[in-house]
């Protein structure tokens, strides 16, 4: 199972430039922003790997992570990619991937990242729609909670 | 994204997405029920619905912020709080998440006594949404019955962890006590009613009318879409596709109580009914089971306060799907990040596709049957452009305008 | 005649608490609790108290939740929809003063910044005896000073 599907990994990431990291339970595929819609086509397409588990955002200082989980088996295929912090900024996979529009949603609401070409491109999913402008996405690392707190007249 | 102006309460959730005003009925400002509660504006042509557009958040609290904040012993109590349905599913999902990064072994027992309490929550779980099931389609004896026999399962779960509801039983490197004694005899009994029950309700849910023409064939969904949306859990299982958490990626004791996956072709309301029964039973099974196998021997070894240095993705079958769990440890004593997916986030997209075509009147069903548990949601608004007219429905006023509207059709 | 009246009002209402049910951004522990105190195991319609679908029929509003702020407004609203005479029953850890969620960012710290609240229910989440109890401490006097105002959660 596992050689069988892993070839093919090593042949998407060969094409697109990439790095495979194979660890216990998760191979990780780390590609460039603009090839992630391949990528993550590319990775459903193996067989059994359509499943998309979700995508996770993850402040990593001066850039925001975003890591794609296709599911199979016994392992994950997790396709990374970095967007920088000054200009986030990452074309949607929701096309082609209709179960990514809402994961991308929340990683543009809580981490300010936009995704083009998402249906709620600009649009409020999780936070109230009034959520102070000058407050940063409140994953980011340098969003203060209790600081959003008073902004919203919580406290 | 900072398009609206500070102090703009209006309702900009429901101009989501354009679209001509021909019957558009915002559903549910506030149905808060999950972790994700949904506002669906839906677009209506008549009585039929053409298009569904979801808003979320009115239950959003922050929880993966305050995450970061927080020890990891304080976190596993705080994510048990995301769901009061399938708090354990949560607890067992991140507890097993860090325990995969870190060498310490899990003692045999602690991973079988996780598996019956799993069960006996997916058990509590099922049963809980035919009540609702009932209840949205007018037929409130079913509900009343249910409830009650769930408290039975209740009453196992608070005899072995402790709680009903929020059981802050599993922790990292095992669970926090051994069973009590004599326990086995205790959920033989009350499993075997429980089963009894089930197979009647079974029978019913396949029988009476009442159900029958309220489910069948509504919220169909197709293995097409099923595979397009990737949505999880049961409803995935309902379209014939059968994946499950448990025996592809056996954590906990799967891998020896080894669980039955049901499946089904017709994709609608009613085999979902059958579906979820047919897991009770299998659920009953399992918990026998896992208490005649269960090892003797140490609950639980001790874990340092600090997790070592890494990423581990981790994911359980909760009773609704599969929950998905993403943990980065900077080996400190507060986790780096935790993602939390859970399954009616998976599921929300199935659900507006199941809408499509459905009539006003199957809505409560159809959103019950997803079971994103959806008993209160709290107001629907409602905007025929034939009538011209705008008016606002109760949750508990749609379900009876659904119960009119097909005892009219019965005749 | 009058108070003949107003004394006959007065004991029909003890008899027949009919409730509403707000869930201001709760994990739902405390609603199926509420719930189960409904049916038949706790059956609390045995006292009178029931489920009402509109908060314009209810004499009590039960709140359970973090209040987020979506929600805020809402449940003024709803409030402000409920006749006279009306009570607020805050139930749960999350409605009294944020419980667990207390430093999360999208949460306020209890609902008795939103509406008066004349009822405390502590608990994560309180017992169905413990939501009956408190739903019939309302009607036979005043709250117990433990029950009320005191348990905040700090």
């Amino acid at each position: 199972m596992r050689r069988t599907s892993a070839d093919p990994l090593q042949r998407l990431s060969a094409k697109l430039g990439g790095a495979l990291h194979p660890e216990r339970r998760t191979t990780l595929l780390t590609v460039d922003p603009s090839k992630v819609e391949e990528a993550c086509l590319g990775v459903a397409s193996l067989p059994g790997l359509y499943h998309l588990s979700t995508i996770t955002g993850v402040d990593l200082g001066d850039q925001i992570g975003i890591l794609y989980h296709f599911w199979e088996g016994r392992r994950f295929v997790t396709v990374k990619t970095a967007v920088p912090k000054t200009a986030p900024r990452i074309r949607s996979v929701a096309g082609a991937l209709p179960a990514a529009t809402l994961y991308e949603a929340e990683i543009q609401d809580l981490f300010g990242v936009a995704f083009d070409g998402n249906p709620y491109a600009g649009k409020r999913l999780l936070l109230p729609d009034d959520y102070p402008a000058e407050a940063p996405p409140p994953m980011r690392k340098e969003a203060d909670p209790e600081k959003i707190r008073r902004m919203m007249k919580l406290e | 994204m900072s398009d609206a102006p500070a102090g703009d309460r209006k309702e900009t959730g429901a101009g989501l997405m354009q679209y001509s005003p021909e019957g558009m009925m915002p559903f549910g400002p506030v149905h808060p029920s999950l972790k994700e509660p949904e506002y669906f504006k839906l677009i209506l042509e008549g009585e039929k619905i053409v298009q569904v557009v979801p808003r979320i958040g009115y239950v959003h609290r922050g929880i993966e912020r305050a995450a970061q904040e927080r020890t990891w012993v304080k976190d596993i109590y705080l994510f048990e709080r995301i769901c009061g349905i399938c708090s354990f599913a949560h607890s067992i999902s991140f507890t097993q998440a860090v325990e995969s990064m870190s060498p310490f072994e899990v003692p045999d027992r602690a991973r079988y006594i996780r598996v019956v309490v799993a069960e006996l929550e997916r058990i509590h779980s099922h049963l809980l949404w035919l009540g609702l099931v009932g209840h949205w389609a007018g037929f409130d004896t079913l509900f009343m019955w249910v409830w009650k026999d769930r408290e039975h399962v209740l009453d196992l779960e608070e005899g072995i962890t402790g709680n009903r509801v929020h059981k802050s039983y599993s922790t990292f490197g095992g669970v926090r006590k051994d069973l009590p004694e004599g326990i086995g005899a205790k959920v033989t009994a009350e499993l075997g009613y429980i089963e009894k029950r089930v197979a009647y309700y079974k029978d019913l849910v396949q029988s009476e009318q009442t159900l029958t023409v309220r489910t069948r064939g509504v919220g169909r969904i197709s293995q097409d879409t099923a595979r397009k949306l990737s949505p999880v859990g049961p409803l995935l299982r309902c379209t014939g596709i059968g994946r499950d958490v448990r025996t592809e990626d056996p954590y906990a004791a799967y891998d020896e109580v080894r669980p039955e996956v049901q499946t089904s072709k017709d994709g609608d309301i009613a085999s979902l009914l059958v579906l979820r029964l047919n897991e009770v039973l299998d659920s009953c099974r399992m918990v026998k089971e896992a208490l005649e196998k269960i090892p003797s021997g140490p609950f639980k070894v001790p874990f340092p306060r600090t997790v070592p240095e890494g990423e581990a993705a981790f994911h359980v079958e909760a009773p609704r799907g599969e929950l998905f769990y993403f943990v980065k440890s900077a080996g400190g004593s507060v986790p780096e990040r935790v993602k939390i997916r859970t399954p009616t986030m998976a599921n929300l997209l199935t659900a507006t596709e199941m809408l499509k075509g459905q009539t006003l009147a199957d809505v409560p069903v159809v959103l019950t049957g997803m079971d994103p548990c959806f008993g209160c949601m709290d107001r629907v608004s409602v905007f025929d452009v034939d009538k011209s007219k705008e008016w606002s429905l109760s949750g508990e006023e749609l379900r009876d305008y659904g119960i009119e509207y097909y005892r009219g059709r019965r005749g | 005649m009058a108070s003949f009246r107003s004394g006959l009002t007065q004991w029909a209402r003890k008899r027949s608490i009919w409730v509403f049910h707000v869930n201001a951004a709760s994990c739902n522990g405390c609603d199926i609790e509420i719930l189960a105190a409904l049916t038949p195991r706790y059956d609390a319609e045995r006292l009178g108290v029931e489920l009402v679908p509109s908060p314009r029929h209810a004499d009590v509003l039960l709140v359970t939740g973090t209040l987020n702020p979506l929600m805020r407004d809402r449940l003024k609203t709803v409030y402000e929809q409920m006749p006279e005479p009306r009570h607020v029953v805050a139930i749960g850890a999350c409605a009294l003063g944020g419980g667990v969620m207390k430093d999360c960012y999208n949460v306020g710290h209890g609902i008795d910044a939103a509406v008066p609240v004349d009822l405390y229910i502590p608990g994560c989440p309180p017992r169905p005896e413990a939501i009956i109890f408190g739903i019939l401490k309302l009607v036979t006097g005043t709250p117990d000073p433990v029950m009320a105002g005191e348990a905040h959660v700090g």
